[in-house]
């Protein structure tokens, strides 16, 4: 397992992307599969320094592991911020996805994103910490 | 790739250039350049995203708070886009609300 400490700022955004392409190509995912791991990592992240810390006036940081075994590259991301399970939020429905720009609602998109992209999301809470799951088949 | 945004405005048309990657912490950059860009009330926003090589919601955030700022009659053409950056725009059918072409001849 490979484990990187992050602070939970969306300045570094860029160097958990980056953690996370070199984790994907180290696991022989496919170019393409490494951009959806690292644009649903990346979307998670912003909803947990955004929401989970700022917004609710906390600190801390952003713990992030890969694991990789035979059949799937597994990123877990561990943070103290408030408690939030993406699975609750509604994603938008694909009538909503056709409507016109200026009719659009802001929020869902990201999840939206993170649940289209992965092979298999799960979260958990433990220890007063979040643990978002994300996996990809290698 | 550090993310770069550049405005050119002429009577009509508004024309950003995005480059790099557009992430939650770049995107601050790009809406005050929307912003910038709304002033002159333009008919047309044209983006070119050939190097825009990330794209995350808070991107499409953006493209969402440019129309309702510019008002719906605005036409937003998307030059350029290519791989997985068209394949966002197209999973959350930005496409059915913007122009996406290879090229924009003026």
């Amino acid at each position: 397992m490979t484990r990187r400490v992050f602070a939970a700022h969306l300045d570094e955004l860029a160097g958990l992307r980056q953690f996370v392409g070199e984790m994907a190509r180290q696991a022989g995912l496919s170019p393409e599969a490494d951009y959806r791991l690292r644009l649903a990592v990346d979307e998670i992240a912003t909803n947990i320094i955004t929401h989970g810390y700022e917004e609710a006036g906390r600190s801390g940081d952003l713990v992030v592991s890969a694991e990789v075994d035979p059949s799937e590259l597994r990123i877990v991301l561990e943070d103290s911020g408030i408690p939030f399970d993406p699975r609750s939020r509604a994603v938008p429905s694909r009538d909503q996805l056709e409507r016109p720009l200026e009719e659009r609602a802001i929020g869902g998109l990201g999840l939206y994103m993170v649940m289209e992209g992965v092979d298999r999301f799960d979260y958990e809470y433990a220890g007063e910490r979040n643990r978002n799951i994300l996996v990809m088949r290698r | 790739m550090a993310f770069e945004v550049a405005l050119e405005t002429t009577p009509e048309t508004a024309k950003i250039t995005l480059k790099g990657e557009l992430d939650a912490a770049s995107a601050p950059r790009f809406k005050e350049i929307i912003e910038k860009a709304a002033v002159s009330s333009p008919a047309r926003l044209v983006l070119f995203v050939n190097d825009l090589t990330f794209l995350a919601s808070a991107g499409l955030r953006v493209l969402i708070f440019a129309k309702q700022k510019m008002g719906a009659g605005v036409q937003i053409y998307v030059i350029g886009s290519q791989g997985p950056v068209r394949g966002t725009l197209e999973m959350s059918g930005f496409h059915h609300s913007v122009y996406l072409q290879d090229s924009y001849g003026d």
